[in-house]
């Protein structure tokens, strides 16, 4: 009798969920479900819409929300959240050009902007595990240190003339690939690589799942959760030289709002808020929608304003989601 | 004759098909102090439970005050409004509050919408005074001594003009000279003619404190004997009845050689230098009730709980455990009672659990998930894990079979001490038997130990090759479970210390 009930129990459970790798690939197919009907309808509204110019476009403004993203996964997943990110952006971005107009060189320039990015990563870190200050609130502090450090930098002053930056941001590969798009694919196969291959990676899970017990293991978590918001850091640097490169600039107040485009992109691919469940991939489709309703509200003409308001509500309308769905 | 204040007569209560309480009658007069006894499991919880409205009795019926309250509508609330108020460690209180506001909460007095905070304070002092507590009205609630907490707590009973107060291990966190403060204010209580259940295992303190005593025995009330000259040989043979026979399983075992020892072992929660040595193959018992201080000792030694003095050895070698992460190293497990909160990743699979000491073992930027998979398939097999995958989210497994899964992370992970505390609560009968055979096994493989924890004072005499007996944070006795008995045990675990009172 007992037997009986306990194996009922156990399909039970396997019919709603075969593992970790099960759900996500099931939360990244009716993402990317939503993401076709949504260019479906884009499609129909707005005949510019699937021109290969606007498609490009949509990758180019991808690149910049993916990357921070893909670095938001990490901290999501193990149950943190970074909202410097935007400040962080801008202040690595403020660095790299000032190293750029004084040495001229493009390598130390982007040399510079990930080291920078790292550190204030590695900033967050330190806050958050040595003095146990939670990451909404310590990420907050940062995002005002990092934004007033950079509009200090340069006095509140663009820094012109970075037109050695536009290969990043503009050049193409072969003539035909976009040099942002190539670099998504190589930080999104790392972060796929890290995440799911390494030990680093599951201990991220297992640390979002249960800090407590992953601790009890044996795990370093304080290492892990540091080295986690390295990770954010350094590629939000990264992403910032792309923006760079596609204006030639870089200005003090960029990057702004940025965190929640990024934190939007992880939470719509999936990702819960009480952290231990994400994936890379659905982060890059989640991206791929913040972008396209982005896109798709300027083709439509609607006022640039709005998208702040549709952003904000995609964010709560996902998460709303996902408290319901665990509720169940 | 007076009639009586509560009434509980032919109380049963099955779970999945167990019965947990049978035909119980227990019965409560005003300003009377019923002491409830009995072993874990053997129904007190469920019996106040259903009492205060948790539960729903499956037959049976509760008269209180010449009323009988209708089962269908008995919840929490309506207990209350009834004046069947619990006790619980600061279960109702704000930390962050006043003990005015406390008092109040809930049911500020307004004037014109706003808060009369006169008026709020006036009640407090009304409530305490009535009650003849000392506390100040405007001291913050998280400020206050425990047994302070636990005064405001009454009052706050009181004042919902409670008549049976429920008190389930008032004791456990008190100093004796608190405990003493608590049994004056359940005079004051008494002469107020509000009727008091009493858990407690401290049998000493319950024939002080309890005017009639209830054993209760696998569900059924064994007697109801008065408490001040009641024998304690006799309360403990009531509660642990003829003694089952035990299934004691010798195992082969060369003694002599020292895996684990700790050497005069202290730190804020173990007042007292504390040492012991668990031999290669040996299974060392630890019991003691509640708030014995086992769990204290297992987060020591596992470096939760950083220790301020004292030395462990380990295969002789003295070893520094400074943080979970170095027990693990050197090759310490630890399996904690609340298998949810301290041993799991819920929404991770069974093979992510089980790996993860691995993991955290091992060097390297890489490991190897078809080797992962190929252990946790192993695992599953040699363990008895009853389970759809090994992807299966744990979080959809029964008490028993996650409780195996944390102990095959320590397995897999080769572990040579493993510390368990209370491996078996909250797991039914079948999977217990598969637990300590694990249990066994792992301690006959060569050179380890088990280090094993528990209130569960059958499986200690079963399991052990040797039983530490802990109250207040010191070890009281050693015995051979070959020679003692589980009455022997359960009056070393009861004796209120007294060596320095």
């Amino acid at each position: 009798m007992q037997e009986v009930r306990r194996r009922e129990g156990a399909s039970a459970g396997s019919g709603r969920a075969s593992g970790l790798r099960g759900i996500l690939r099931n939360q990244a197919i009716s993402m990317l479900a939503i993401l076709i009907i949504m260019w479906v309808v884009l499609a129909i509204l707005s005949p510019y819409f699937f021109t290969v110019d606007n498609l490009f476009e949509i990758t180019l403004q991808t690149a910049v929300i993916a990357m921070i993203g893909a670095g938001m996964t990490f901290v999501i997943i193990s149950g943190g959240i970074d909202l410097s990110v935007g400040s962080v952006f801008a202040c690595s971005a403020v660095l790299g050009g000032l190293v750029f107009t004084s040495t001229r060189s493009l390598t130390l320039a982007l040399l510079a902007t990930a080291v920078a990015g790292a550190l204030f990563g590695a900033a967050n870190g330190l806050l958050i595990t040595i003095l146990r200050v939670p990451p909404f609130i310590g990420t907050l502090g940062m995002m005002g240190i990092a934004r007033g450090l950079a509009l200090i930098f340069v006095n509140g002053v663009p820094i012109y003339g970075l037109e050695r930056y536009k290969f990043i941001g503009q050049g193409k590969l072969f003539n035909v690939i976009p040099v942002p798009t190539v670099i998504i694919l190589v930080v999104f196969a790392l972060a796929f690589v890290v995440l799911n291959y390494t030990r680093f990676g599951r201990f991220t899970y297992a640390i979002g799942s249960n800090a407590e017990a992953s601790r009890l293991s044996g795990i370093k978590v304080r290492r892990v959760q540091i080295g986690i918001y390295v990770i954010c850091g350094l590629v939000t640097g990264l992403a910032s030289t792309v923006e760079a490169g596609r204006l030639a600039i870089v200005q003090p107040a960029g990057g702004n709002g940025y965190e929640l485009l990024a934190i939007g992109a992880v939470i719509i691919g999936g990702a819960s808020t009480f952290g231990g469940e994400g994936s890379i991939v659905a982060t890059l489709i989640g991206a791929i929608i913040v972008t396209t309703i982005r896109n798709g509200l300027n083709i439509l003409g609607v006022n640039a304003f709005w998208q702040y308001v549709v952003n904000g509500l995609v964010i709560i309308g996902a998460v709303a989601a996902d408290q319901f769905r665990r509720r169940r | 004759m007076m009639k009586k204040l509560l009434r509980m007569s032919k109380i049963t209560k099955s779970f999945y098909g167990v019965r947990v309480l049978d035909g119980v009658d227990f019965d409560l007069d005003a300003g009377e102090v019923h002491v409830l006894l009995g072993e874990n499991g053997a129904g007190k919880s469920t019996l106040m439970k259903i009492l205060s409205g948790a539960y729903t009795l499956d037959s049976g019926s509760i008269t209180l005050m010449g009323k009988e309250l209708d089962p269908g509508t008995h919840d929490p609330r309506s207990a209350e409004d009834a004046g069947i108020v619990s006790v619980y460690q600061n279960f109702h209180l704000v930390p962050h509050l006043s003990v005015a506001e406390n008092l109040s909460l809930g049911r500020f007095t307004r004037t014109r919408g706003f808060i009369s905070w006169k008026a709020v304070q006036a009640h407090a002092e009304e409530v305490l005074a009535r009650a003849s507590f000392d506390i100040d009205p405007k001291a913050r609630v998280q400020g206050l001594s425990v047994s302070k907490k636990q005064m405001l707590e009454i009052a706050v009973a009181l004042s919902k003009n409670a008549k049976v107060l429920i008190m389930d291990e008032p004791t456990a966190a008190l100093s004796r000279a608190e405990t003493a403060i608590l049994f004056r204010t359940i005079a004051e209580v008494k002469a107020k003619g509000i009727g008091i259940i009493y858990i407690s295992h401290k049998l000493e303190e319950v024939r002080q404190v309890g005017d009639r005593i209830t054993v209760l025995r696998d569900g059924l009330a064994v007697q109801t004997l008065p408490a001040r000259d009641s024998d304690v040989n006799l309360i403990i043979r009531l509660m642990i009845g003829k003694g089952v026979s035990r299934t004691r399983v010798e195992r082969d075992r060369t003694r002599g050689e020292s895996c684990f020892s700790a050497e005069g072992l202290r730190n804020r929660n173990l007042p007292s230098p504390l040492s012991f040595s668990v031999e290669k193959g040996e299974i060392l018992g630890i019991t003691g009730l509640v708030g014995a201080g086992k769990t204290e000792l297992a987060r020591a030694l596992f470096g939760v709980d950083l220790l301020t003095g004292g030395t462990l050895a380990l295969f002789g070698k003295p070893v520094r455990v400074d943080s979970p992460a170095e027990a693990v190293r050197l090759g310490i497990g630890y399996l904690s009672e609340d298998k949810d909160a301290f041993g799991l990743c819920l929404n991770l699979g069974v093979k992510e659990n089980v790996s993860l000491v691995s993991l955290a073992r091992q060097r390297g930027l890489f490991f190897s998930i078809p080797a992962e998979r190929r252990v946790a398939t192993d695992l599953v097999a040699s363990i008895g894990l009853k389970i759809a995958g090994v992807s299966q989210q744990v979080k959809y497994l029964s008490g028993g079979n996650k409780q195996k899964v944390v102990f095959g992370k320590w397995l897999t992970a080769k572990c040579r001490v493993l510390i368990l505390d209370e491996p078996t609560i909250g797991i039914d009968v079948g999977a217990r038997g598969e637990i300590y055979s694990l249990i066994r096994d792992f301690a006959g493989g060569g050179d380890r130990a088990v280090l094993f924890i528990s209130s569960d004072m059958d499986e200690i005499l079963e399991l052990s090759d040797r039983i530490l007996v802990m109250t207040e944070g010191r070890v009281v006795a050693e015995l051979d479970p070959r020679k003692t008995t589980k009455e022997e045990l359960m009056q070393h675990s009861t004796r209120v210390n007294r060596g320095d009172g």
